[in-house]
């Protein structure tokens, strides 16, 4: 198994006392592109930032890879983000003091397994995939919308990770843009055998997903 | 060659973040430059100053004075014309060839007495001294501005040399005559054989050479010894003087720090006055990279939140901004070192009007590698100390709060 939750809950304290997240068990495979869907305030970006890791302040277990993700140290949590967790978010947040190769590039930079010229011909490989090589070495900043995301999708792979987390990546785009997008993670999850999983509204997403949760007050509609 | 890249990757970053702030960057720069620069300046000429004085004063004056107590007895008599002179020389004598700590010592007798040439007439006192011990107590030599040393007074038993402040008042120069008369009315014609200058009035204004044989001779006290004069190897360690006053009774020793206190607490008001300019001046520095890392910090939680997902860890975004801090630091520093050095050799060949200065022509500047060293320390240490504090509230940005976009 990919990602497995078990019995996940978690609690807001501000303002008051508030469970965010009930009982939330489900499995991932590799292979496959989850959508995870609901009403705004329903947990599902919460939920989504649990999956990756990025927050451990919650009850339950939660399995990677056979890893525990609560038993990692801070450090051991990050190398393995690294590693194996890619990020996709509503806002592309690409480095604006970068071009659009060296932003690509910074998640392997990190890892180090490669060097320099390797994790640079990777990320042209990656910029060609995307019909994008053209603008390689052009500041991020001055791409259009739907071509930053992308971006940001070439530099969630460029570690080549097993499961990629995506909020809400197609919901600062227009129709087309959207569609784009959402078509690159089907093929990423099909062609690289990566488990997907998004955060959306778009029901265009949800409906045309392999397995689509919802979400309703913090719990899995089942 | 993981931690190689990684390590490249972090100053990359950090470098781009300062280019991305030219202008915040270059002032910060300057900010450090200038702190150093003071501390450097200021560190060179003040401490130039105290060991011009220090040369100038310890040179002219011996370590340690034992000199004879007031006899109480003797000052009933209606006319004193016997000057106090130390009784157990010898005993003395033996004592100090004992000791570590003396590099040298001579005798001394002084005697109060006028002076009359044949403009003026100045009440002073001889200084009696045996020329070939005094020649290690004082390097006269140096301080000669005309005439001959030393060596004159073996040459003639009536040979007096003077401090120029002296001279001056008396309108006397090398070949002149003069009388001098003692307590107990004896009168003698002196020959003014040389003229010094110590570079401190209160020297020259009152310090006279003459040999000791003759004044014992008129003041009819043969082998009279009013005061020895000691040098010392370390002039800091002035144990000597407790020590000495036991075997020693009935004398009053005297170490140059109370014969100098003015000088002491010069030196160590300008000692204050370097150390608290620099280091105010440093602190302002420090706050303007504070203060820049700080707004650096704020525009760019995002991109800290987004290097954190992908992997950087919370070590890794202190050293990115630490990096910047570091680098304003150690090239403000570098430049203030460098400016410093041009500053100081500047003043150092400035020309110093010293009319009767005659070992100084231009201002004493101190050239030790060592101040830039503890300037440049000084400088990169403000600039870590500054930037830690926004480094570490980068660190600890959260990137679920950022993402969710509170």
């Amino acid at each position: 198994m990919m990602l497995e939750t078990k019995q996940i809950n978690k609690y807001f304290y501000e303002p008051e006392k508030h469970q965010v997240l009930k009982n939330i068990s489900l499995q991932i495979t590799s292979g496959e592109l989850t959508a995870v869907y609901g009403e705004s305030g329903s947990g599902k970006s919460t939920l989504l930032y649990i999956l990756s890791t990025l927050d451990r302040d919650f009850e339950g277990r939660l399995q990677i890879l056979n890893h525990e993700i609560k038993e990692l140290s801070a450090a051991e949590l990050t190398n393995f983000r690294n590693q194996h967790i890619g990020f996709v978010y509503q806002f592309h947040y690409l480095l604006s003091e970068f071009n659009v190769l060296q932003n690509i590039m910074l998640p392997a930079m990190k890892l180090g397994a490669k060097t320099k010229e390797e994790i640079k011909h990777d990320a042209i490989l990656l910029l060609k995939e995307l019909g994008m090589q053209d603008v390689a070495k052009r500041a991020s900043y001055k791409l259009s919308g739907g071509q930053q995301q992308r971006v940001a999708i070439a530099r969630a792979l460029i570690n080549n990770p097993s499961l990629i987390v995506a909020d809400e990546p197609t919901g600062n785009l227009d129709q087309k843009n959207s569609d784009m997008i959402f078509d690159l993670l089907k093929e990423v999850t099909s062609k690289r055998e990566k488990a997907v999983v998004i955060a959306t509204h778009n029901p265009k997403i949800y409906q045309n997903s392999d397995k689509a949760i919802e979400m309703i007050d913090g719990s899995i509609r089942l | 060659m993981s931690k190689h890249i990684t390590a490249f990757t972090i100053i990359f970053i950090a470098f781009q973040y300062l280019r991305a702030r030219k202008k915040q960057s270059l002032l910060a720069t300057l900010g450090v430059t200038l702190g150093v620069t003071t501390f450097i300046v200021m560190i060179n000429f003040m401490t130039g100053v105290n060991d011009f004085l220090d040369d100038a004063v310890f040179n002219g004056s011996p370590d340690m004075i034992i000199s004879a107590k007031q006899n109480k007895s003797s000052s009933k008599q209606l006319f004193k014309t016997q000057i106090n002179s130390l009784t157990k020389i010898d005993k003395i004598d033996t004592f100090l060839t004992k000791q570590e700590n003396i590099q040298s010592f001579a005798h001394q007798i002084i005697s109060p007495a006028i002076l009359v040439s044949e403009n003026n007439q100045l009440p002073g006192s001889i200084n009696g001294v045996f020329p070939s011990s005094e020649k290690n107590m004082v390097d006269l030599e140096r301080r000669l501005i005309e005439g001959e040393g030393f060596d004159s007074l073996l040459e003639k038993d009536n040979a007096i040399l003077l401090g120029i402040s002296l001279a001056r008042k008396l309108q006397v120069s090398t070949g002149d005559h003069l009388k001098m008369i003692l307590p107990n009315g004896k009168n003698k014609r002196l020959q003014v054989a040389g003229i010094f200058s110590f570079g401190i009035t209160t020297i020259d204004n009152v310090r006279t050479y003459f040999p000791a044989r003759t004044l014992q001779n008129l003041l009819g006290q043969h082998d009279a010894i009013t005061h020895v004069h000691l040098k010392l190897k370390n002039r800091d360690d002035v144990g000597l003087k407790t020590e000495a006053s036991n075997p020693m009774n009935a004398v009053i020793i005297e170490d140059w720090k109370d014969a100098n206190k003015t000088i002491v607490i010069g030196n160590k008001v300008r000692d204050i006055l370097t150390w608290s300019v620099s280091f105010a001046l440093l602190l302002v520095a420090g706050f303007g990279i504070y203060n820049i890392l700080n707004s650096t910090v704020v525009q760019k939680r995002k991109d800290i939140a987004v290097l954190k997902t992908i992997g950087y860890a919370a070590n890794d975004i202190i050293f990115i901004f630490l990096v910047q801090s570091v680098s304003i630091g150690l090239l403000g520093a570098l430049f203030g070192a460098g400016l410093g050095y041009v500053i100081s050799y500047v003043i150092s060949t400035t020309p110093l009007d010293t009319t009767d200065f005659i070992i100084v022509d231009t201002y004493p500047i101190n050239f030790k590698l060592g101040y830039y060293i503890l300037g440049v320390v000084f400088g990169v240490a403000t600039t870590i100390l500054s930037g830690y504090f926004p480094s570490k509230k980068a660190s600890s940005v959260d990137p679920v709060t950022v993402i969710r976009g509170i």
